[in-house]
């Protein structure tokens, strides 16, 4: 039942949440928990019903007149897709945020926001104009830096929600000038009308596109070199880490590549640069979260880590793998961020050397977070697992060998940092003497649940598979259903010597005391991985110009209106002797 | 409509106009800049229906123009409230005062 | 219709001088409203029907009552006459634009275009239907800061919010937020927002 209503219901149902949450006033928490939890429960239960009517054709349409064309809504199954995701793991992490966020001041503010981003990724997802797309995908960047800030008294918090809007708007500029390029050549903002027209565009045009959203997409999907603010974002409420930080927002990126992989795949050069980008990301990330001592931090590394194996596969042609992994990564990382968020708020610390032997304290966050490492390390037979060795198979038949080769070693770093995560938080001595308490039952239901998906969703592979490639006619996936997933994944060499490197990986961190030559002579590396390889130093030297600059330039502000005017009107002046010479010509 | 009306509208929206701007350049008081403010836009108003009416398309450039009002209308207003409050706060209405908000 | 065109244009320049000239504040709002009154007519004339009575309205009208009100509140003030840029540098570079502007414009005085049908309210719902969302985005932007405007350094009783009270958290994005407790209040506003340094974005 995909009609009209139906979407107006998705969008609208969280943003008048929102607004009467905010409206309720912060005097009466009960009852903003309850309408919360109440109004994404409801957004998940009309989006899932969505899912067996996705379709290629707009259901939606709304006229706004012959200059703009009109704002089309598809719910095709890419778009339904990610907007399942974000609305039931909305509703776990707002399940999950009673508890967490129980007695903070401003709890309006909180749930407004939470509400107002889910409205706004489903609106991204859903909507079939370029232009609605930008309008949505800033919506989320605006929730996204609120919901950083929103502890909006430390001014770290404040400094990283700063951060990722200046980045991620950055990116967006890509997307705007890539929609505002596309209406210039085609006359529409329409998705399909460009996926089914892109070839008609100049060469050098469609490059300048495709480059432009590769740059939206690396800022929004925390890829190298954006990648800086992710881990800056991790000073949210956790509960926010897991929904935008891990499971939704940051996959706008992904879907945006996959979404446009048609139209660019013939773009000379993209597809190598975007496996360069995922490669980058996926490596470099895995060192990083090798050695992050914030629980927080290592998994954001690990979740741009995550994306760029997404990344990695569309680049290699591997829309159907990249959207699979998608799905699991979204899953099992939810899961793991609210379990960290189980352990910091029951602890009160983020650091992992003072953590340590929680595990017999809190047996249940223990086991679903262990569920949840499991499946981000790719052990069988969790999802994580038949959609990272997917990934994989798409870059050995699909991508170059050398890439190939090192997503492999990529996926042996990130079963040793989760390997070295679990066995810092859970076991081993006490490292620091922390009051520790089992959770509370709305924790673990947000838990128990996403534990569950992580051991099922990959159970779904084939429905999935067809319902993608009924609904977007350009893509021509290649997918599977369960059994040919199976055997597939089974009888590929690809899968044996993956899971070989993750056993080394895994073994690695549990010699780690007898392999500390090894460890010392590599000190570099984790030394270079602890200042970010150097690309924190980049965003240092960028702002110091930019402040500089501007410093300079406040000579020229004396802050009176009227000389204000004036130089508005000089500029005037000149910008028309440019025009008159440049037509005098 | 004529040629001869089309040359009269533009040099009159253009003398309204440089008056607005001229204006925005000379005077102190916050208010009487919001005053210029208006007449510049009193000018692009006529500009946008002259246009229209120009080339053929009276009632696109009247949807235009419909908004043009509007903003210039929450302009003047957000404006008045702003000065209202500086007058309030800062004891003055006078532009020059007012870079001491700069530091 | 030419010679009142001039007419009207003429004299709504004169009293777009005179609401510069004008020393009271109240004046100049009385010489606006003439311009506004007679840019309206004229707007009537050129076939622009609708939107001479909204201008007539509105602009005449209802901002001439808002400026009458803003400036009882705000009082009228004795201010140096004398400009602060100088008004040779003003005079130059305005009638340079506009100088500028009118040798652009006026050749484009006889390029004859065809007339294309459709009437107001078709233009305004359906081929400029953004626009409309646009004007309702601006109205609302405009009753927020007023409202914000209008809030900011008034002090809220006590009672509003007894349990969000017992936090002082300093509300640095909604302007609009009310304030929690007289003293907080103070406090708020004296260190409201404090804005971070960019350089610790890498804190």
């Amino acid at each position: 039942m995909a009609n009209e209503f139906t979407i107006l219901l998705l969008i609208g149902l969280p943003w008048l949440g929102a607004l009467l949450v905010w409206f309720t006033g912060d005097s009466r928490p009960r009852f903003q928990h309850l309408l919360a939890v109440l109004f994404s429960l409801a957004a998940g239960a009309v989006a899932l019903s969505l899912i067996p009517g996705a379709t290629d054709q707009a259901v939606l349409t709304l006229n706004v007149g012959g200059i703009f064309g009109a704002f089309t809504f598809v719910p095709d199954g890419l778009g339904v897709f990610l907007a399942a995701v974000a609305t039931v793991v909305g509703s776990l992490a707002v399940i999950f945020s009673v508890e967490y966020m129980k007695g903070e001041a401003q709890l309006g503010r909180y749930y407004a926001l939470v509400l107002f981003f889910i409205g706004g990724m489903v609106g991204l997802v859903l909507s079939g104009s370029l232009l609605l797309m930008f309008f949505f995908w800033e919506i989320t960047a605006l929730c996204s830096f609120a919901l950083i800030a929103f502890n909006n008294d430390d001014p770290k918090a404040v400094a990283g929600g700063l951060k990722a809007l200046i980045i991620t708007s950055l990116g967006g500029v890509g997307l705007l000038i890539g929609a505002l390029v596309i209406y210039g050549y085609t006359g529409s903002y329409e998705v399909n009308d460009f996926l089914a027209g892109a070839a008609q565009l100049p060469p050098d045009v469609l490059s300048l596109v495709a480059f432009g959203f590769l740059a939206a997409a690396a800022a929004k999907s925390s890829q190298v070199p954006f990648h800086t603010w992710l881990p800056g974002a991790m000073e949210a409420p956790t509960p926010i880490s897991a929904l935008i930080h891990a499971a939704t927002m940051v996959n706008a990126g992904v879907y945006l590549l996959a979404r446009f992989y048609p139209a660019f795949e013939g773009v000379p050069g993209w597809t190598t640069a975007v496996v360069i980008v995922g490669l980058a990301s996926a490596c470099l990330a895995a060192l990083m979260a090798l050695v992050a001592q914030d629980l927080k931090r290592a998994l954001a590394y690990s979740t741009i880590s995550q994306l760029g194996y997404m990344v990695y596969a569309v680049g290699v042609g591997g829309v159907f793998a990249s959207q699979f992994h998608l799905l699991s990564h979204a899953v099992f990382k939810a899961l793991l961020f609210l379990g960290a968020g189980a352990v910091i708020h029951s602890v009160g610390t983020r650091d992992m050397r003072q953590m340590g032997g929680l595990g017999q304290k809190m047996p249940f966050v223990r086991n679903t977070f262990i569920i949840g490492a499991l499946a981000l390390a790719g052990l069988p037979i969790l999802n994580g697992f038949w959609s990272k060795e997917l990934v994989l198979e798409a870059g050995l038949s699909g991508g170059p060998g050398w890439a190939f080769a090192l997503m492999v070693i990529g996926a042996g770093l990130t079963a040793c940092y989760t390997f070295r995560m679990v066995w810092l938080v859970f076991f081993g001595e006490p490292r620091a003497h922390l009051h520790a308490h089992e959770t509370g039952p709305a924790m673990k239901v947000s838990l128990g649940l996403l534990a569950f998906g992580t051991l099922t969703t990959w159970l779904l592979v084939g429905p999935f598979g067809e319902m993608l490639a009924e609904t977007l006619p350009h893509h021509h996936l290649h997918i599977l259903d369960l059994g040919e997933l199976i055997s597939e994944i089974l009888l590929a060499p690809a899968t044996w010597l993956a899971l070989a490197v993750i056993a080394i990986g895994l073994a690695a961190w549990w010699w780690h005391e007898r392999l500390a030559a090894v460890r010392d002579g590599l000190g570099f590396l984790a030394r270079w991985a602890e200042a970010d390889f150097g690309f924190e130093w980049i965003n240092r030297q960028v702002v110091r110009l930019t402040r500089g600059t501007a410093e300079a330039l406040t000579a020229t502000q004396t802050g009176v209106l009227n000389w204000n005017v004036a130089g508005i009107v000089g500029g005037l002046v000149a910008v028309l002797m440019i025009l008159l010479l440049a037509w005098g010509a | 409509m004529t040629d001869t009306t089309l040359t009269i509208l533009i040099v009159g929206l253009l003398a309204l106009m440089g008056v607005g701007l001229y204006g925005l350049l000379a005077v102190r008081n916050l208010i009487k800049v919001i005053v210029a403010l208006q007449i510049l836009v009193k000018g692009a108003l006529l500009a946008l229906v002259a246009a229209g009416a120009a080339s053929g398309q009276v009632n696109l450039g009247q949807s235009l123009a419909a908004t043009v009002i509007v903003a210039d209308t929450v302009v003047a207003v957000v404006g008045l409230a702003l000065a209202v409050q500086v007058r309030r706060t800062v004891g003055t209405l006078d532009v020059q005062a007012l870079a001491r908000l700069k530091k | 219709m030419d010679a009142w065109l001039v007419a009207l244009l003429a004299g709504s320049v004169l009293c777009a001088i005179q609401a510069i000239r004008a020393t009271r504040l109240l004046t100049a709002a009385i010489w606006l409203a003439g311009v506004s009154a007679l840019v309206s007519v004229a707007l009537y004339i050129l076939g622009a029907q609708q939107v001479a009575v909204i201008e007539l309205s509105v602009g005449a009208g209802l901002v001439t009552v808002l400026f009458v009100f803003a400036i009882s509140i705000a009082g009228e003030e004795a201010m140096a006459v004398r400009g602060i840029v100088p008004q040779p540098v003003g005079l130059v570079l305005v009638i340079g634009a506009v100088a500028l502007l009118a040798y652009m414009v006026l050749p484009a005085v006889g390029v004859g275009s065809p007339v294309i049908e459709g009437s107001f309210s078709q233009m305004l719902w359906e081929e400029r239907g953004l626009d409309v969302l646009v004007q309702i985005a601006l109205i609302f932007a405009g009753v927020i800061g007023v409202l914000g405007l209008i809030g900011e350094g008034k002090a809220v009783p006590a009672a509003t919010a007894p349990d969000t009270a017992a936090e002082p958290a300093a509300p640095a994005i909604a302007a609009t937020e009310d304030s929690t407790h007289p003293a907080e209040a103070v406090a708020e506003a004296v260190e409201r927002a404090p804005v971070p340094e960019l350089e610790e974005v890498h804190a």
